[in-house]
């Protein structure tokens, strides 16, 4: 059965259009500003960057506001906004030891190289409402800013451009699976999956990049799942980093040259890995989260899918196709929302199905002399095409 | 577990310090007094423009920290501008949608590269560079702030 378009109605989607903005505008509160959104909506941004695949706060900004506030859609927004631009440039690679690090700690080890940071986080605060914010005022926000600034004590170390990685310190200890060096050619293969259509079982950096722009619930949930029992992960965070990376090209001359810098989270997911034979060497194993922006739940989970990915098991989380295609966010925001759009001709044609089914069983029965009661379905079903035919 | 031999390095030995180059200034330094600067310099340079600034995109390559495998993690909004200056071509490459950013930096690399020495490009570096070196400490200790020392309750 194919699609079969519908039209009119131009004049009420128009309205529709307009209805929607103006419920955004109706209270006549002042509008608030792109910059307004980028600063004080910064887990949005990034959400909707990392969703959308593209790094572009102000563009970000302007999405989340146009939609409302919704991520998913902000990120659909994005998307497309990107499809409209041409790519002229592949960065280096992204050297995030040197990242500048706000806010980096480690779950499994207390003291790690440079401390533990904890950054800007709401990680070790009661989740209470603040009903101070319900009055805030530019005074109020001036006096925060120039207190915290008072108490700052100015460090005696300049910025470091690179904090040693915990993962570093695992492979030293000869603790971390080594690297399989003879892993198919096609397993270790880089691929875009915005160029090329994927085939599973998919190259580990298609999946890392599938993952990377993946909607952030759709990844807590599966890479839970696989924590709750749907799997076999024991996740510990080697550690968990979150900062500003430096971006590089090259020109046109071949010159590298440093673009600007973008704020990425981290996250090394260290798990056991079990061995087949009993006399195997035993080893942790590592899952690798990234994506754009502060988004720790993402890259967590990230770490966690990558990992179980790797592991043969029965699990929704261990199934590659399972797990890429269901937390793509856009596909299956709009396959979900597809189902809004008018489906007469596809529905008319099941109720006819169903309806010519039940008239060759009644026909059947009638001539098999049968005398069975009519059923609920069979006796609704009839009423509904006695009172209203055209519906049928 | 602890991490005894990692643990040996001085802090310092975990950190590299990094110079800042013409780019990173460019790219990090406030918009407006680029932007003065360039426009002084335009009083005595010849400027054709090749290619407007516009926007476009970088894909950003990432990999994973143990087994080295490389991805590409998402794009990124660039701005590219291309020009000469007296002759001698400039490429002006930006994050974000920044076209005044992008002429500028295409304008004072065709500058730098062609040879051309001016002590005005000279000391906005100089006074850029330690302008950012103290918003990035001042960011630091912020972020130093919080640093923390976990002990085992039994410690106590």
């Amino acid at each position: 059965m194919g699609y079969v378009a519908i039209k009119g109605g131009e004049d009420a989607i128009d309205n529709a259009s307009r209805l929607v903005e103006y419920e955004r505008l109706k209270s006549e509160s002042p509008p608030l500003t792109i910059e307004q959104v980028k600063t004080q909506f910064r887990a949005g941004i990034d959400r909707i960057m990392g969703e959308g695949s593209l790094y572009a706060p102000e563009h970000a900004a302007l999405a989340l506001k146009q939609v409302e506030g919704c991520t998913l859609e902000g990120a659909f927004m994005l998307r497309a906004y990107r499809a409209t631009l041409k790519r002229s440039y592949y960065s280096t690679i992204l050297d995030t030891r040197s990242m500048r690090v706000e806010r980096r700690i480690s779950s499994a080890f207390r003291e790690i190289p440079g401390g533990q940071i904890l950054g800007p986080t709401r990680d070790y605060t009661v989740r209470l409402l603040n009903t101070d914010l319900a009055s805030e005022t530019f005074g109020s926000v001036k006096s925060f800013l120039e207190d915290i600034d008072s108490e700052l004590q100015l460090s005696d170390e300049e910025a470091p451009r690179s904090f040693c990685k915990v993962v570093d310190m695992l492979k030293e200890q000869g603790i971390l699976r080594p690297v399989d060096e003879d892993e198919e050619e096609e397993k270790r293969r880089v691929v875009d999956v915005t160029r090329e259509a994927i085939k599973f079982p998919a190259p580990r950096s298609a999946a890392l990049q599938m993952l990377a722009r993946a909607e952030t619930g759709g990844i807590a949930a599966l890479a839970y799942s696989s924590m709750r029992g749907f799997g076999s992960a024991h996740p510990t965070i080697g550690e968990l980093r979150v900062g500003h990376v430096g971006v590089s090209v090259r020109d046109r001359r071949g010159r590298s040259r440093y673009i600007g810098r973008i704020r990425v989270t981290e996250c090394e997911i260290v798990s056991k890995l079990k061995q087949k034979g009993k006399s195997s060497v035993p080893y942790m194993s590592l899952g690798y989260g990234l994506c754009f922006g502060h988004n720790e739940t993402k890259a967590i989970g990230m770490g966690i899918l990558d990992r179980s990915m790797r592991v043969a098991d029965e699990h929704p989380a261990n199934s590659q196709e399972f797990v890429l295609y269901h937390t793509e966010g856009i596909e299956s925001y709009g396959f979900t929302n597809h189902l809004k759009l008018p489906h007469y001709v596809t529905f008319q044609s099941g109720l006819d199905n169903l309806r010519n089914a039940m008239k060759r069983r009644d026909e059947e029965d009638r001539n098999a002399g049968a005398k069975k009661p009519k059923t609920m379905l069979n006796t609704q079903s009839q009423e509904l095409a006695d009172a209203s035919p055209e519906l049928l | 577990m602890r991490a005894s031999s990692f643990l040996n390095k001085e802090v310092g030995d975990c950190f590299q310090k990094m110079e800042y180059d013409t780019d990173y200034i460019l790219c990090e330094c406030p918009l407006e007094p680029l932007k003065a600067l360039v426009e002084d310099l335009e009083k005595v340079h010849e400027v054709k423009i090749a290619k407007e600034p516009s926007v476009c995109l970088t894909m950003v390559r990432a990999e994973d920290s143990l087994e080295k495998q490389e991805f590409f993690l998402g794009e990124a909004l660039t701005t590219e501008c291309e020009l000469s200056v007296d002759g001698m071509s400039g490429y002006g490459l930006c994050l974000g949608e920044d076209p005044t950013r992008g002429y500028c930096i295409a304008f004072i690399d065709a500058l730098v590269i062609g040879g051309v020495s001016d002590e005005r490009i000279d000391r906005f570096l100089r006074e850029q560079a330690e302008a950012i070196r103290e918003r990035e400490t001042l960011d630091f200790s912020r972020t130093l702030s919080t640093r923390v020392d976990f002990k085992l309750m039994e410690e106590d």
